[in-house]
């Protein structure tokens, strides 16, 4: 602190009492002597008055150090799994005594309770959907199979009425003529 | 050798739930009724958790941390990623508290120990209204805890399953004892 220094020796009233720099031995040949040190007591009183004279009309600033600042050291980004809360107490808090651990159990519980009534749920509104849809697969083959066959039988039906028709007439002629009939075309067929 | 945190304790808690109804509950009550009862806790000893009592692990401590191979019993342990992955060692817990229970057939019982899942064919019985992805105690037809495992189907689905299917994922059996001998114990 230079500039102070210079201040207290161009003072008044340091140069009247003692020069700085022998103001120490002086003083302590003084309280060496009197038990009271009545100037250094004036001194340091001076020392403050030319401080405040000094200092007018401007506040005392408060100097901050760095670590109260609070600035990043190197200005640059800090990732987050390194930087460590402030006022948080370091280590781990361990979980040990019986009510806690029976809180946390209870938690627990109730959770997985939850998880498997809701799956049991899932799982039965599946299942209903899956009956419903069986159900209703099981109802469209069997509408199928009977319109299938509806049509076999009206298919025989008409089959049956077409050779009914036919037969009234031609069952004399058929039944005359088929053994001779029916022996010829067998050759043609066998030769062809 | 340490207690677990908060976090590890709902992990842990978690993972047992699994496969153990309420009756989970009684795995940290005191042994007698009085004031200083000694009572089951956990502990964390090289990523390892351990359900032992807390007399033991008490005297437990006079051990240097290198020199303690394990104590009490071996629930699982502990993944870098915070996870808890049981051992075949928790299964005398698992079975006293079990919820949902397997039991497999004579001839199914050597194909289990030997690492393989359960199929349908090899089931003797199973747990009525079982869900699907639920973990279940397996059982020989004698009662034996065999292994632990998760259902692939829900029961009334694993019915409808034809024999040769899976319905049960195999978690851990027995024979990890003579398989994983090696690891199973000893943490490098």
């Amino acid at each position: 602190m230079a500039p102070s220094r210079t201040s207290t020796v161009k003072s008044k009233h340091a140069a009247n009492k003692s020069g700085i720099r022998n103001s120490k031995t002086t003083s302590k040949a003084k309280s060496s002597s009197d038990p009271v040190s009545k100037p250094k007591k004036k001194e340091q009183q001076s020392k403050g008055v030319q401080k405040l004279k000094k200092g007018e009309g401007r506040k005392k600033r408060r100097v901050y150090t760095e670590k109260e600042l609070d600035i990043p050291q190197l200005n640059m980004i800090t990732p987050v799994g390194v930087e460590k809360p402030k006022g948080k107490k370091k280590g781990k808090v361990f979980v040990d005594d019986r009510e806690s651990m029976m809180t946390i159990l209870a938690m627990v519980n109730a959770d997985k309770e939850g998880q498997i009534e809701s799956k049991m749920m899932k799982a039965r509104q599946m299942e209903e959907i899956r009956e419903a849809r069986k159900a209703e697969a099981e109802k469209r083959v069997e509408i199928r199979k009977s319109k299938l066959d509806e049509t076999k039988e009206g298919l025989r039906k008409k089959r049956k009425r077409s050779t009914g028709a036919d037969g009234g007439e031609e069952s004399v002629k058929s039944e005359a003529a088929a053994g001779t009939k029916a022996l010829k075309k067998r050759k043609s067929v066998s030769f062809a | 050798m340490r207690p677990l945190t908060e976090q590890e304790t709902q992990t842990l808690f978690a993972k047992l739930a699994n496969y153990t109804g309420t009756s989970l509950k009684n795995l940290i009550v005191p042994l007698d009724n009085g004031p200083n009862a000694d009572r089951f806790v956990f502990r964390l000893h090289q990523s390892r958790c351990y359900y032992v009592r807390l007399s033991l692990a008490n005297l437990a401590i006079s051990v240097s941390r290198d020199k303690l191979l394990s104590l009490g019993t071996c629930l699982g342990k502990f993944t870098k990623s915070g996870k808890f992955r049981l051992h075949i060692t928790a299964l005398p817990i698992l079975a006293e508290h079990a919820r949902y229970k397997v039991w497999v057939k004579a001839n199914g019982e050597m194909p289990f120990l030997y690492g393989g899942h359960v199929v349908k064919a090899h089931i003797g019985r199973w747990s009525e209204d079982c869900p699907e992805h639920q973990g279940v105690v397996v059982y020989s037809m004698n009662d034996t805890p065999l292994g632990f495992g998760v259902t692939a189907r829900s029961t009334q689905e694993a019915r409808r399953l034809d024999p040769t299917g899976i319905t049960c994922f195999r978690q851990a059996d027995c024979g990890e004892y003579l398989r994983d001998e090696d690891t199973l114990f000893a943490t490098s």
